[in-house]
């Protein structure tokens, strides 16, 4: 250490070293003259002498890294044009690639701190009739842990909403996870204040208590560590609060708080509202535990068979549950596009320093003519390179620290699990070094290996000529556009798929008049609104409140909007062909007020839209749309017509078609999708959950908090969320489709960029190059024709080979969009041809200049340069 | 390295350390003066090449067991003198221990014969 410090003082003080050492030495020479009379001649060689001294002293590699970068420094700032085209470029690369990484890997980051979550499985069960419900009864639950062995410990949960208030500040809805009591061990987390649920918490009976998640002990109670043992109402049930979970748990999924599932929220086989998850015990794979699940299974349905036949229970993987899991595929196609960008970038380099190297060949080969070692040359280099892609690295932070920032606004209003982060972190920073060093050996080590082999004597005596230009480079050159365009072919057909996904999704259209339609949602919670007349006296309140309002026409509740989801339900036709119990056909079925059709502006095709009795008096009504009286009834009137629904394996009454309604977007996973729909009236199915919609006549921003304030006048403690206009609503899903549209446009569009200009610096070069031999073929007669496709087919080689190996890998890399796709299959043919199309016209483009600049080359002064 | 090598005073690297740590024992001393000395108490046969010796005397400042400063020779020039520290006296403790067993050791098996 004393030693480095030592070497490090002389590092600073050079010249004062070098002038002791000479000093020294003259001091010794003298004193031998002096006193012995020998003659300066005797004394060995003295600079050899000096040099093994001051190597002692230095750090020789440091000291050359430094004089690289120096040199380096040196050599960029001579080249500004250079320097900044290719830093820009980069930096580009780096910070996309960057940002990417920071939103994918944190949205990737579902684990939540739960211990080994690829062991954790979820049970479901279905039978005959309710094969579109993922869930199971409290009694199977206590029955499943019971007996299964492969297993170990058993948990269930679902999911709420809730309505907390409390003395600290405006009531709030959140998610709420009713969860057994040993969930937490099952995911093996602890809470980081105050303690787990105990199984006396989730007996009936138990004192009512809550546990919080990080994010809503932060931002409603100020991380009070106080908050422990305070009471909460949530849904107007008092709850002591037991404690806080780590940050970024959100189990199962987006949970904000979580309560004891209590056994009598659930009684009965035929209630199936919990979900079921465990962890398989040690040693067993998912296939043994499916077997273990379907032999209890079969035995169940031997001794309880009026509630069990057709039983069957499957075993998943939990992570197959998680929303963003599923479209990680989709994601990390993203992160390999935007990879792509960088390659492209490097590449594009790359080609920039080998047309360099035929003008530095000359500098090279003296420099090794005056004996610098070929390692030296290709450190001093790639020295050089790794200095562009640092400089570039830096740019880059700060375009992703400002595109993460945007992200982050753009993101907030949306909910989000708290477990994604769009923020710089560790990880980010290690990346972006990672890539900006990687980029620089990337694409410095070429022209540097190149560089190295320069052949001295040709190079100094024809001043440079064919040393780095030559054949060898050019193919290089050639080989790397060639990569360039395999990729953005790639780029172009990813973004040429998504923009057809997200137009066809812009295009369909919706079916009602979605301007100047104000919408909110509320949750009218069982312990104050016990009975279900009490919903519907509520809403009758708030909907004369409401229409009093200035500017307001009509309201109406309804269980969901146009373009969300619309539960989906079996159901039975009266006189329709026999049909096979487990297998129903299902219709979504949506619950709407009477005004509804009228807040959307949708009149009947035939019969009539509800009235304020229905639901309530008279012939049970249902209004349907066209796609569901087509499909039931084909070709015939289907007023009149009646139909039931099937629950639990119930039918239940039967329903009279009063009306038909053209179709409806109600399906939010594709927008193209018309799904057939049922439409009861309020009065006969209340719902707690439900939105208001209501047709304005001016613009219904204005209105959010005259509606607010109406709300809370009828019922104080009562949230409201998510008041927005059904357009901000519709265009919120349908940016789901489109963003991966919009980035891969953007990728695509640098990606081509880079791509036309490495194109068009390899045909600029090689016309520079070939300028005496077109100078002679014109000179023999060859027309400025002959010339442009001379220069046009050298250009087309690279895009043309680019395209063949481009467009099958292209073709196959669409099926890992396939989540994306609206309206498209993956492979579109379209879309291959047109980014196919687009490519040669950039290719066209690349290379019409250096074309124009061969046609215009005087024969007589081409022939007589050099 | 390249320094020539006399078939008569040629020193093992090690011991030439041991012989300027030795000699600075009698308090600071220039380059030239080591050499001198050296030369002298081994009646002329350890002779210490200036290639050999300045990039040994550097070595020692580097490890800390010997220290240099600027000062005026006898005869009024500037010299740089070398001086022990505490360091390379103990170093110089363990050689001279290392090499008086060597040279027993040496000694007996030549007697022997």
């Amino acid at each position: 250490m004393n030693r480095f410090l030592k070497r490090l003082h002389a590092l600073w003080r050079r010249e004062q070293l070098d002038r002791d050492l000479q000093d020294e030495l003259r001091f010794h020479q003298e004193m031998q003259a002096e006193e012995e009379g020998v003659s300066a001649a005797r004394f060995g060689n003295a600079t050899a002498i000096k040099e093994a001294c001051r190597d002692l002293w230095a750090f020789t590699w440091l000291e050359a890294l430094w004089q690289d970068l120096r040199n380096a420094a040196r050599t960029l700032a001579r080249a500004p044009g250079f320097t900044i085209v290719t830093v820009v470029a980069l930096a580009l690369g780096i910070g996309a690639n960057t940002t990417i990484y920071t939103v994918v890997s944190s949205a990737l980051a579902f684990s939540m701190g739960v211990n080994q979550i690829e062991r954790l499985v979820f049970v479901t069960a279905t039978d005959a009739s309710r094969r579109d419900v993922d869930s199971d009864s409290y009694a199977d639950y206590l029955h499943f842990r019971g007996e299964v062995k492969s297993i170990q410990s058993l948990a269930a949960y679902r999911f709420i909403s809730v309505n907390v208030s409390d003395s600290i500040g405006l009531p709030e809805r959140y998610s709420c996870a009713q969860i057994t009591a040993n969930t937490f061990k099952v995911a093996g987390t602890k809470p980081v204040l105050g303690r787990d649920f105990t199984p006396d918490d989730d007996r009936p009976g138990a004192t009512p208590v809550l546990m919080l998640t990080y994010h809503v002990w932060q931002d409603r109670y100020g991380k009070d560590p106080a908050i422990l043992g305070k009471t909460v109402r949530v849904d107007e049930v008092p709850r002591t609060v037991i404690g806080v979970m780590p940050p970024k748990m959100q189990f199962p999924e987006d949970a904000d708080l979580w309560t004891p599932l209590l056994p009598d929220l659930a009684t009965g086989r035929d209630t199936r509202a919990v979900a079921l998850f465990g962890r398989l015990a040690n040693g067993v794979n998912l296939p043994t535990a499916r077997a273990e699940m379907d032999t209890i299974a079969h035995r169940l349905e031997t001794t309880v068979p009026e509630s069990y036949k057709g039983l069957i229970v499957d075993v998943h993987p939990f992570l197959d549950a998680i929303g963003i899991y599923d479209s990680r595929r989709l994601l990390i196609a993203v992160v390999f596009a935007v990879g792509f960008v960088l390659l492209i970038a490097c590449a594009d380099v790359a080609n920039l320093l080998l047309a360099r190297a035929a003008a530095r060949a000359r500098e090279i080969s003296i420099r090794i003519a005056i004996g610098a070692g070929r390692a030296r040359i290709i450190r001093h280099l790639l020295v050089e390179s790794l200095l562009l892609s640092c400089i570039a690295g830096i740019f880059g932070c700060l375009v992703a620290i400002a595109s993460l920032r945007w992200f982050d606004f753009a993101t907030s209003r949306s909910r989000r699990p708290s477990w994604i982060d769009f923020s710089m972190n560790l990880h980010a920073f290690v990346y972006l070094a990672a890539i900006s060093i990687g980029a620089g050996i990337l694409f410095g080590l070429a022209p540097a290996l190149r560089l190295a082999k320069v052949d001295v004597n040709s190079a100094v005596k024809d001043g440079g000529h064919g040393a780095a230009g030559g054949r060898r480079g050019q193919r290089l050159a050639s080989l790397l556009v060639v990569f360039e365009m395999v990729l953005c072919i790639v780029l172009l057909t990813g973004a040429g798929i998504t923009i057809r996904s997200s137009i066809n999704t812009y295009n369909s259209p919706i079916g009602v008049n979605t301007s100047n339609v104000l919408t909110l949602h509320i949750n009218l919670p069982e312990a104050k609104y016990p009975r279900a007349g009490d919903e519907v006296s509520f809403h009758r309140r708030l909907q004369s409140k409401l229409e009093s309002l200035p500017g307001v026409e009509v309201v109406s509740p309804a269980s969901s909007l146009p373009s969300m989801w619309a539960q989906s339900l079996p159901y039975e036709l009266e006189n329709g062909p026999p049909a096979d119990p487990s297998h129903l056909p299902t219709a979504g079925r949506l619950v709407v007020g009477a005004d509804y059709f009228r807040v959307m502006q949708v009149s009947a095709r035939r019969g009539r839209l509800f009235a304020d009795s229905d639901g309530i008096s008279g012939e049970p009504a249902v209004v349907v749309n066209q796609n569901f009286a087509a499909k039931g009834w084909p070709g015939e009137d289907p007023i009149g017509k009646r139909l039931r629904l099937v629950r639990g394996g119930a039918p239940q009454p039967w329903l009279t078609v009063v009306g038909l309604v053209p179709d409806i977007q109600q399906n939010f996973r594709n927008p193209l999708e018309r799904d057939p729909l049922i439409y009861l009236p309020y009065a006969a199915e209340p719902q707690r959950m439900v939105f208001i919609v209501a047709r304005t006549a001016v613009p219904p921003s204005t209105l959010a908090e005259p509606f607010r304030r109406e709300v809370q006048s009828l019922d104080e403690g009562l949230p409201v969320f998510d008041v927005q206009s059904l357009e901000d609503h519709i265009a919120t899903s349908r940016l789901n489709v489109s963003a991966f549209g919009i980035l891969f446009t953007i990728f695509a569009s640098i990606a081509l960029g880079l791509a036309s200009v490495g194109l068009y610096a390899v045909v600029a070069h090689s016309v520079s190059q070939r300028t005496r031999e077109i100078g002679v073929r014109m000179a023999v007669g060859g027309s400025s024709r002959d010339i442009a496709i001379l220069v046009l087919r050298q250009a087309m080689r690279p895009i043309v080979i680019g395209l063949a190996v481009g467009l099958p890998l292209a073709a196959g890399v669409t099926f890992a969009l396939r989540a994306a796709l609206v309206g498209v299959a993956p492979g579109d043919p379209v879309s291959l041809a047109a980014s196919a199309l687009v490519l040669l016209l950039a290719g066209v483009l690349g290379c019409a200049i250096p074309a124009r600049r061969a046609i215009r080359i005087d024969p007589v002064a081409a022939l007589r340069c050099d | 390295m390249g320094s020539k090598k006399d078939a008569r005073g040629e020193l093992v690297q090690g011991t030439l350390d041991m012989l300027i740590l030795k000699t600075l024992t009698r308090g600071r001393q220039h380059g030239y003066g080591i050499a001198q000395f050296i030369k002298q108490t081994s009646d002329d046969v350890l002779r210490v090449e200036e290639g050999s010796l300045y990039p040994a005397l550097h070595r020692l400042e580097l490890d800390g067991l010997i220290d240099s400063e600027w000062g005026q020779s006898p005869n009024n020039r500037r010299a740089k003198y070398y001086r022990l520290t505490a360091l390379g006296r103990k170093q110089l403790a363990k050689e001279a221990g290392n090499w008086g067993r060597l040279a027993r050791a040496i000694a007996q098996v030549m007697g022997t014969a």
